[in-house]
């Protein structure tokens, strides 16, 4: 079953149907809760920002897992 | 009339290509993996690791009477009080980059079995073919340098525990 979720540009997968919107969207929203989470238990932005890169890192990492296995493959004529 | 003539004489004059038949044929060499998707995904399998390393020179490059190793043990304590990412700290800083390495070592790589070749009956060859993709040659080589890297704290932190 081809899932055509998301089309590559370089390194980013970008959505290419409604479930890859979808799919950003909730990462994007996730990304957001954790620096609320992070925000609200560090003591410096030095300290915000350096977990928030990694939270940050490994939500792309998940995020382009997915569209690695649901890209849209390129047609050859 | 005359650009049939010019016709003939051109294909007469054609110089036809020598067929070696004992040299190397050539074929579609396919690797078992896209390069390109391989190098995309291993970028992102890559920079996790690498942004841990980053902050430990920071942390090295702004304390200097704290050793390499030591830095890393600070962070690395620093990571597992953060909740959720204590247990995967071993998942993301070794097995994400030796994945990484898998991954691009079978998009460039091409392995062949042939049996009589060069007309020799009892011959048998296993051919293995390397592409030069820079990007994937990159991304396996920073991989490991982070995998003996985390290997040699491993042992370093083991060492001073017992000590």
């Amino acid at each position: 079953m081809k899932l055509n979720w998301f089309t590559r540009k370089g390194i980013i997968f970008w959505p290419a149907s409604v479930v890859g919107w979808i799919i950003l969207v909730l990462a994007t929203a996730y990304a957001v809760y954790t620096f609320i989470g992070i925000n609200g238990r560090s003591h410096s932005v030095s300290d915000v920002m350096i977990n928030f890169v990694f939270n940050l890192l490994l939500i792309g990492l998940v995020y382009s897992i997915i569209g690695y296995f649901t890209e849209a493959r390129r047609e050859v004529d | 009339m005359k650009k049939d003539d010019e016709f003939l004489k051109k294909m007469e004059n054609l110089n036809v290509p020598e067929v070696n038949p004992t040299g190397h044929p050539n074929r579609v060499k396919m690797a078992i993996m896209n390069a390109d998707r391989s190098a995309a995904l291993g970028f992102w399998l890559v920079a996790v690791p690498c942004y841990f390393l980053a902050c430990v020179f920071m942390y090295y490059f702004f304390n200097r009477q704290v050793s390499w190793f030591g830095a890393m043990f600070k962070l690395a304590e620093g990571l597992d009080k953060t909740p959720g990412i204590d247990f995967m700290a071993p998942i993301v800083l070794v097995v994400l980059p030796i994945v990484c390495i898998i991954i691009n070592a079978l998009a460039i790589t091409h392995v062949h079995y042939e049996k009589g070749i060069s007309g020799k009956p009892g011959a048998k060859e296993f051919i293995i073919s390397i592409k030069i993709k820079t990007w994937n040659i990159l991304l396996i080589l920073i991989s490991m340098a982070i995998v003996f890297t985390f290997i040699a704290y491993t042992m370093t932190e083991n060492i001073s525990i017992r000590s």
